[in-house]
């Protein structure tokens, strides 16, 4: 493709002189101090491995997947960690699709750096048969929208996706123990990988004045800045890596005075990063808790949406759950605009889905959903009508674990309570919503 | 004859669907669509100086660039570019901005028809002035000739043939005595593209006109709401 000159947008003068003047009194354009972050998101969505950050207007994906290859020659016992970046070119009018940009390539090895020769990830742990097999992780970053400071936030999305990636186990077995059996995340817990601290970057922007810096540039600052600097530090205040390339020279003392602020910034960054990991983590062990006794998820919190939600819910409900999160399952939604089958689809989601009745979809108290799940696991269609009329003991939590009767049983037991279920449900669900607002909170 | 479908739907019953619109800050439009699991993102930029060498330079270009969200551009990318950029040719008004390039960016896997509806959506988005809309929809026929709307990736895979089908929309006119036929059918009864793959009978391919045309009114209702006039758009996004 010919380069067009009429597409390379060039700052108006008015635009520079405006936000450097902006500066001088401490003032940026979009209303922060000059070491002020803009406002992080982190979304983690239900898969593991995957995280998409907005970092103000910019906006980032991140993908981890894992593969078993051989290892380099000159380490044999450790596995692989490469990092692919993407700029979309809807993220930015100037992105080409077909090459990756200096600007591109800067990137993925700036994060590379930060992740992998500071020994965050432990790789040792990532190796299978030594020489042979080890896990490879590959980290795929997509730049969707760019309104400036891309390192950053594709720092955080690579490190929230590797935080909430799972890995499957694998073991050896076979005669000489050579042979590797992977075990599909249904037989066995996949696993996390072990990092040992979060190094994250904050990139600097300097000015033709000396006396001008400001952190997290957005890509109007970025044109007029003349230099730029990314410093990757940890919470514990270890410097994993500084990328100053080329521009306006520094002086020491700024570079220092930069350093320390990276430090405080970086604890920030960190401890959301953590929070919003441990959010994702405790839906994921209240979806498995789920899973295990054979029914679907619920949802808790309105954070995750559950399976088969039937008509008990009224419908404006259901369009709060909606607006909440896009990835959906099918049969549970029932659009505003337009799905008028949702009554229909009752009778016919128990043929395709599984089964659930559950009443309810506010916050519930683990401990009950726990001990509802348990009575209606294993049992036989009648005793499940009965169990649920009464108020129910709770039992302990090991009992769900180690039930583990199919999906099937579920299923049709679902089937033959249709009849009686649904009206049933509802008498048992003011009964049990008194019992959890009774109850202390988590 | 009823068949099951994986979710429970019935033949006849399309995915939840949800369509937003500007959600990018930097492309001039852009759009959303999600129909169940499937979520489709479209950029467009544009209208850009300059066309492309073999580009007719009396009208405005349209450029697709199609990326996998996994993957390495392939063959079918290409294919999909294709009808993609000949769907969207015949809905822009091309003549108004000659010499120019609009482009279109979409972000999806697989479902060509979520793709054209969300492009289609991102075009509004960003102005580009167009004919009429079109709404996109996927019938496939089972191996005993039932026609099913709306299958998913791993539906698609066990029919014996599928269309996809892509329909204009109809002109909602404020004044109502003008009349919407073109010669002597109503406008919305013709077809923009179809791309079918699989051997189906002549019969089950006009059946599977009627069931996309009656669902693509469900469609273009949910399109013409998420477009409709914003209470204040943001700064200019032009550069």
């Amino acid at each position: 493709m010919e380069q067009r000159l009429a597409n390379s947008w060039r700052m108006p003068i008015n635009d520079i002189k405006f936000i450097e003047t902006a500066l001088l009194s401490d003032l940026r354009v979009d209303g922060r101090r000059p070491f002020d972050h803009r406002k992080l998101t982190i979304k983690l969505a239900k898969e593991d491995g995957s995280a998409e950050v907005h970092l103000g207007h910019t906006h980032v994906m991140a993908f981890v997947t894992a593969q078993l290859l051989r290892p380099y020659r000159d380490r044999p016992n450790e596995g692989s960690l490469s990092i692919f970046t993407e700029f979309s070119p809807m993220a930015d009018p100037s992105f080409e699709p077909a090459r990756p940009a200096d600007a591109a390539v800067e990137l993925g090895r700036v994060i590379d750096r930060g992740l992998r020769e500071s020994r965050a990830i432990d790789t040792e742990s990532l190796c299978v048969l030594s020489g042979k097999l080890v896990w490879s992780i590959r980290v795929d970053i997509h730049i969707l929208d760019n309104a400036g400071n891309l390192v950053d936030a594709a720092n955080i999305a690579a490190l929230a996706s590797l935080l909430t990636f799972r890995r499957p186990e694998c073991s050896l077995s076979g005669d000489d123990g050579q042979e590797v059996v992977v075990h599909p995340p249904e037989h066995r817990d996949p696993i996390p990988l072990i990092i040992h601290h979060l190094p994250i970057a904050v990139t600097f922007g300097f000015f033709s004045n000396e006396n001008l810096l400001v952190i997290d540039p957005t890509h109007q600052e970025e044109r007029v800045m003349t230099g730029r600097m990314t410093a990757t530090v940890n919470s514990n205040g270890d410097v994993c890596a500084i990328q100053k390339a080329g521009g306006e020279g520094v002086s020491q003392s700024v570079i220092m005075h930069c350093l320390k602020l990276a430090h405080t910034k970086a604890t920030d960054i960190t401890t959301k990063i953590r929070d919003a990991v441990e959010i994702h983590n405790n839906e994921r062990a209240l979806r498995k808790i789920k899973r295990h006794s054979s029914s679907v998820a619920v949802d808790v919190c309105g954070a995750v949406i559950g399976l088969g939600e039937q008509n008990q819910l009224d419908g404006s409900h259901l369009e709060n759950l909606k607006l909440k999160e896009e990835e959906n399952f099918m049969e549970c939604e029932a659009t505003p605009s337009g799905q008028v089958q949702s009554k229909d689809q009752v009778s016919k989601d128990f043929v395709g889905g599984p089964s659930s009745w559950d009443p309810y979809s506010e916050c519930v108290n683990s401990d009950l959903l726990k001990a509802s799940l348990a009575s209606r696991g294993p049992s036989v269609p009648s005793k499940q009508k009965d169990s649920r009329r009464e108020t129910k003991p709770k039992e302990p939590p090991q009992e769900i674990k180690t039930d583990s009767s199919p999906i099937d049983n579920a299923l049709t037991a679902g089937q033959n309570n249709e009849g009686k279920t649904l009206k049933d449900a509802v008498k048992p669900k003011h009964k049990r919503k008194k019992k959890v607002s009774s109850n202390s909170e988590n | 004859m009823e068949i099951e479908r994986g979710d429970g739907r019935s033949p006849n019953q399309l995915r939840p669907l949800a369509c937003s619109s500007s959600i990018l800050h930097r492309a001039h439009g852009s759009a959303s669509w999600v129909q169940g699991e499937t979520k489709v993102l479209a950029a467009v930029y544009g209208p850009k100086a300059g066309t492309k060498k073999n580009e007719n330079p009396q009208k405005a270009s349209i450029e697709i660039i199609w990326k996998p969200k996994t993957g390495q551009i392939g063959k079918v990318e290409k294919e999909y570019e294709m009808i993609l950029k000949k769907t969207l040719e015949s809905i822009c008004i091309r003549t108004i901005y000659p010499n120019t390039t609009i482009s279109v960016i979409v972000q999806a896997s697989f479902l060509l028809p979520c793709a054209i509806n969300a492009s289609c959506a991102a075009l509004v988005d960003a102005g580009i002035p167009l004919k009429h809309l079109a709404v996109a929809i996927c019938c496939s026929v089972t191996d005993s000739g039932c026609i099913m709307l709306d299958p998913t990736k791993g539906e698609e895979e066990k029919m014996k043939a599928f269309a996809y089908l892509v329909f204009p929309n109809a002109i909602v006119s404020v004044l109502p005595e003008r009349s919407l036929q073109a010669g002597s059918e109503p406008m919305t009864h013709g077809i923009m593209t179809s791309v079918t793959q699989g051997a189906m009978s002549v019969d089950d391919y006009l059946h599977c006109l009627e069931r996309g045309r009656a669902a693509s009114a469900r469609l273009s209702e949910i399109l013409r709401k998420n477009i409709g006039p914003k209470s204040t758009s943001g700064a200019s996004k032009a550069g």
